[in-house]
């Protein structure tokens, strides 16, 4: 086909806001700056099924390309371009940015006890890597903020699943068993929407992940350690600040939401409770809490459970923050023992 | 509201010892693996050792477990993968390529000199505002589109699906920048092409991944990847050079994925050869005459190429004979990465019809 001659310019209307100018700050020209006239107008649901971008003139007769996510309720948060932006800010390369000299021999049963944590960690990535990426084509142009965001957050579970990978074949360990799976399997299993999934997978798991990781970093045997649970603890406190503003207005801008999460939280407690259960993931990290095995039993499982204690008041912290009601009463006991309510 | 108070937890001498069983310390992956770090760091390629590096040709593990782990028999199979087959994904430089995205990572709110941004002429402007809402709504096929096979493919071949996410990223951020840059200079987003619609032949809808490499990566991508790299005769300031050498960057990357892949699949499964020339014969259809390359026929965004090389709209002719060399230097540089990716002979043996496309790009 020949090209046009002349150019089609002046022939059609050129844009829905000519003439804006938006000039860099001192962070630079983020993502939310750009959001000004019509270009930051972020309909309640978007109706485009194209690669439409927002604030552009839409072409018509374009085939749909079937977006299931429409609805700004199901996914929004407002916080989303300026974690996208924070997340870019916060670049890490672990080949360079880890001190892996730092890492020293360690006595077998240590060494063990972190390659078996570290393999059930890259579980937890994969999960997030699976889970988050199978939704994302699913999201409409128009909230490309959280799109975008979920790019950085995808790529930060990347860059964890082979950190942690890493470190357990780099200090004459390897591998260890793999994970029950179970708590995996419910996330995966979480597709009635995607705040469904953000309910299991940010929060329930995000918040355990992020206490679990601020506790290694805290008994890490050396700098390279440290760096890569900082690292990791980062990005997990963005993918928990997406979850909870994305849920807070899921709840404000949907009656039943609030509802559906109660019953979410009810469902997931008891699969978590049989997972906890599984006495592998304990026992190692109660080893590394005690620095050995010789300890681990008292002081280390004492940890451990000073770190499930933390865990709880995070999770109900949450449920809390949000006005999702629970009744401490049908917790389960794995989960329970580490709470005790006080009627107020 | 109720309160919550922690319970309390005895700690020191007075816990008391719980029965561990430590079953697990001897159900191990490969024990004493001791990657050491090159003058690169740490890299994937350093920790492929031992059995931790051997990629099987068929995966049977539908649990999720990182390649080499201690598989646990009571696991569920919660994997779903379809791509379980080596052949169908691999390529022998991956680890490398997502080591590389990792370094060149970059910031379009901090590493484009926006303040380099000076007014432009009305139809420069609008040139530069028609082509990056074209890119805006390019890009994110690229980062849709893997994102939909990463979840389908095993955990045990990692290091391809690595690239796929910082292909996402990179994706992320190329249609951050071109919305910045249309929004930053006194214009605006102007109308879509509609050039990504979900019709038979498009990057979405391909359904084997091979098929959606070729697509993408060797042709879509490719096309792309020329434009970037002409982007010194496009752009107007530091900033726009800045937008396209980076993007150019990322780009090749994405190329080189494509190229590499289908390099393996030629070796590793000859069987699936004359299916993968059909994919290439669809792609030589679509190069120019396809709404995914910038530089296509009769599209708006070849229109605002030609004014912007040109250098305005009273130039627009002598804009067009730079767009022309341009779409023969983009089937050009196609034809090398086929060359490359072991399909040459179609240029030689008739099957192609890619120098008929050369003859209509002549001067």
């Amino acid at each position: 086909m020949a090209d046009q001659h002349p150019p089609k310019y002046g022939t059609v209307a050129r844009s829905n806001q000519w003439g804006t100018r938006v000039k860099p700050n001192k962070h630079g020209l983020r993502l939310g700056d750009i959001n000004v006239g019509v270009y930051g107008e972020i309909p309640d649901r978007w109706e485009d099924q194209t690669r439409n971008p927002r604030g552009a003139i839409a072409k018509k007769g374009v085939p749909p390309l079937g977006y299931a996510i429409r609805d700004k309720a199901d996914l929004w948060a407002d916080c989303a371009a300026d974690l996208y932006e924070e997340a870019i800010q916060r670049r890490f390369a672990s080949a360079t940015d880890v001190p892996w000299h730092t890492i020293k021999p360690l006595p077998d049963v240590l060494e063990r006890s972190i390659c078996q944590v570290l393999t059930e960690l890259c579980q937890y990535a994969n999960c997030d890597i699976e889970v988050i990426s199978q939704w994302q084509h699913q999201m409409a142009y128009g909230y490309h903020e959280v799109k975008q965001f979920l790019a950085t957050a995808t790529f930060d579970a990347t860059r964890m699943y082979e950190t942690f990978r890493k470190r357990a074949l780099c200090n004459g360990g390897g591998l260890g068993l793999e994970g029950p799976g179970e708590i995996n399997r419910m996330i995966l299993e979480s597709r009635g929407g995607w705040s469904e999934t953000v309910t299991y997978l940010l929060l329930m798991r995000g918040s355990y992940m992020q206490t679990m990781l601020r506790y290694l970093e805290r008994y890490a045997q050396n700098d390279a350690e440290r760096s890569i649970y900082r690292f990791a603890l980062e990005a997990k406190a963005r993918q928990i600040t997406y979850g909870l503003d994305h849920l807070r207005y899921s709840i404000a801008h949907d009656d039943d939401r609030r509802t559906v999460m109660q019953m979410l939280f009810f469902i997931g407690d008891r699969v978590w409770a049989r997972e906890l259960g599984d006495h592998v993931l304990r026992e190692a990290l109660s080893i590394i809490f005690a620095g050995g095995l010789e300890d681990a039993p008292t002081e280390g499982n004492a940890t451990y459970n000073r770190m499930m204690r933390d865990f709880m008041n995070e999770y109900l912290g949450i449920c809390e923050w949000l006005g999702v009601k629970r009744d401490l009463a049908t917790l389960p006991g794995r989960m329970s023992q580490f709470v005790i309510a006080a009627a107020g | 509201m109720t309160a919550l108070t922690p319970a309390p937890v005895p700690v020191g001498n007075t816990t008391p010892a719980v029965e561990f069983k430590l079953d697990w310390l001897s159900q191990q992956g490969e024990w004493g693996t001791h990657a050491v770090a090159g003058k690169q760091g740490l890299t994937l390629a350093d920790v492929a050792i031992g059995s931790y590096g051997e990629t099987p040709e068929f995966s049977d593990n539908m649990t999720g477990r990182p390649r080499g782990a201690m598989p646990r028999k009571a696991s569920y199979r919660i994997g779903g993968y379809s791509i379980r087959t080596r052949s169908e994904i691999w390529l022998d430089n991956a680890s490398f390529l997502y080591e590389e995205a990792l370094q060149r990572q970059w910031s379009s709110a901090t590493d484009v000199p926006w303040h380099t941004l000076e007014p432009l002429p009305d139809d420069i402007e609008t040139a530069q505002c028609n082509l990056a809402t074209f890119l805006t709504e390019v890009e994110f096929v690229a980062g849709d589109v893997p994102a939909r096979w990463i979840a389908q493919t095993t955990p045990d071949y990692f290091e391809p699906r690595n690239c796929l996410l910082a292909q996402v990223m990179d994706e992320a951020r190329h249609m951050d920048v071109f919305r910045k840059r249309a929004l930053a200079n006194g214009g605006g987003l102007t109308q879509a092409t509609g050039g990504t619609a979900g019709v038979v032949g498009s990057i979405d809808l391909a359904r084997d991944f091979t098929e959606m490499s070729s697509r993408l990566h060797i042709s879509g991508e490719g096309a792309v990847l020329t434009i970037f790299r002409m982007g010194e005769l496009m752009a107007y300031n530091d900033a726009e050079k800045a937008i396209y050498r980076l993007c150019a960057q990322d780009e090749a990357r994405h190329v080189a994925f494509g190229v590499m892949h289908m390099r393996y699949m030629s070796e590793a499964a000859p069987e699936r050869r004359d299916e993968i020339e059909s994919y290439l014969d669809e792609a030589e259809r679509q190069i120019l005459a396809g709404s995914q390359n910038p530089a296509g026929q009769a599209t708006t965004s070849s229109d605002a190429l030609a004014v912007l090389l040109g250098g305005g709209r009273d130039k627009y002719d002598e804009g067009m004979k730079k767009l022309q060399a341009i779409r023969r230097r983009q089937i050009q540089e196609y034809i090398k990465r086929v060359r490359s990716a072991g399909y040459g002979e179609r240029f030689d043996n008739g099957r192609s019809r890619i120098q008929d496309l050369m003859a209509s790009t002549a001067a």
